[in-house]
């Protein structure tokens, strides 16, 4: 155990990307990244399943992604930082991603926001 | 021989940088950001600084986590403006020193600071986001800026003492350099925030004032916190504020906080500051 990250054990709703997570779920990762190329964009928006495959994902990550899971694919081991990639192909933006992921509607977790209007 | 002359706090949220885009700088949810960006402009504008330092953190763009740099430092005549899903930012690419940047690199290095060297790759919002809010860019941006890239993604990250030791050492580095430049060290991030997990909204506006007043009377005691302490106290991703810490070593000593703004409108509490040596 990391001494740096001890003791956040009772924290809920915290998944902390280390190299434990990033060896595990390296070709998810590598996959989401790769939204920041053009051509990988390209790619996925014709023939997503092929892209998945040809990222080696599998049949869960797979799912994950065809059903834009976000607390899904972070619990699979996502980085945020390369989910936010895939977001934006998604055409999803960041505060929509955090409303899903904490399992409330957009208008839901806007209205806990001090300037909703802020976006 | 060049100087350090200032220190600059900022957020690197990449709204900013779509806010900005948008031109939303009148727009009334947006406009205490901008306002508040606004006096730190202005103190440039007339020191005139002829470089700015960037601590800042990569979302991997530059990199990817296969082989992810602890410290990075850029060097090039020119840093594209990276494309991070959405496409191109209507910027001019940031301008870099060549010889400021080897230099630095090299009084790193013969320093013991082991860094990561990189070239020709795009930065991301990480430097991009902040920038055209403390610079113009139109017709060009009127400095170099020399990049450093912290990992704050991937544990193990470097511990807050560790950044802080950083900026002392990049402050031999500046004092070391032949040439008479001004210097601006800028530390990126934060402050409180989460963007991942059901946590994702956790804001800690206690906590990020202690912050920033612990910053200019005791940075002794944020070295002493361990990452788990900033990712309870300020959200997961509030960890980056170690990069504030790499600034404040190279402003080893008593500072004055000229400037400070805080706008937590919506995830992340949007702050920047402003420092001189006392
Ligand atoms: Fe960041």
């Amino acid at each position: 155990m990391n001494p740096q990250l001890a003791g956040l054990d009772d924290l809920e709703g915290t998944y902390v990307f280390d190299l434990h997570t990033s060896n595990r779920a390296m070709k998810l990762n590598r996959f989401l990244w790769k939204m920041i190329g053009t051509e990988a964009r390209a790619h996925f928006s014709k023939d997503p399943e092929q892209a998945m495959t040809e990222a080696g994902l599998s049949d869960t990550e797979k799912d994950l992604v065809r059903r834009q899971d976000w607390i899904g694919l972070i619990r699979a081991g996502a980085s945020f930082f390369v989910l936010e990639k895939f977001a934006r192909v998604a055409q999803r933006t960041n505060l929509e991603v955090y409303a899903m992921m904490r399992g409330e509607t957009f208008d839901e977790f806007m209205a806990t926001r001090r300037v909703p209007e802020c976006r | 021989m060049a100087k350090i002359i200032g220190g600059i706090g900022t957020s690197h949220v990449p709204t900013i940088g779509v806010a900005y885009d948008k031109g939303k700088q009148n727009d009334p949810a947006w406009e205490p950001l901008f306002k508040g960006y606004k006096p730190v402009a202005d103190w440039l504008a007339e020191k005139k600084p002829d470089a700015l330092v960037f601590f800042y953190n990569d979302h991997a763009t530059t990199f990817f986590f296969d082989l992810y740099p602890t410290f990075a430092l850029g060097i090039g005549e020119q840093f594209e403006i990276a494309d991070e899903g959405a496409g191109k930012r209507p910027l001019p690419p940031m301008r870099g020193n060549v010889d400021l940047s080897i230099h630095i690199a090299e009084s790193l290095v013969n320093d013991e600071f082991d860094i990561t060297t990189f070239q020709d790759r795009p930065i991301d919002h990480g430097c991009a986001s902040p920038l055209p809010l403390l610079w113009p860019h139109a017709p060009d941006w009127p400095g170099v800026i020399v990049p450093i890239a912290i990992n704050v993604l991937q544990f193990p990250i470097p511990t807050a003492k560790r950044c802080y030791k950083l900026g002392q050492a990049l402050r031999r580095a500046i004092e070391s350099y032949p040439e008479d430049l001004k210097v601006v060290v800028v530390g990126t991030g934060g402050l409180s925030h989460q963007v991942h997990g059901e946590r994702a909204g956790f804001n800690n506006e206690e906590w990020d004032m202690e912050f920033l007043d612990l910053f200019v009377k005791n940075p002794e005691e944020l070295t002493k916190l361990r990452h788990a302490d900033y990712i309870r106290r300020g959200g997961a991703e509030s960890v980056e504020q170690i990069m504030w810490l790499a600034m404040r070593g190279a402003l080893e000593g008593e500072i004055r906080e000229l400037h400070r703004n805080y706008y937590l409108a919506t995830t992340t509490a949007m702050t920047v500051t402003l420092y001189e040596p006392a």
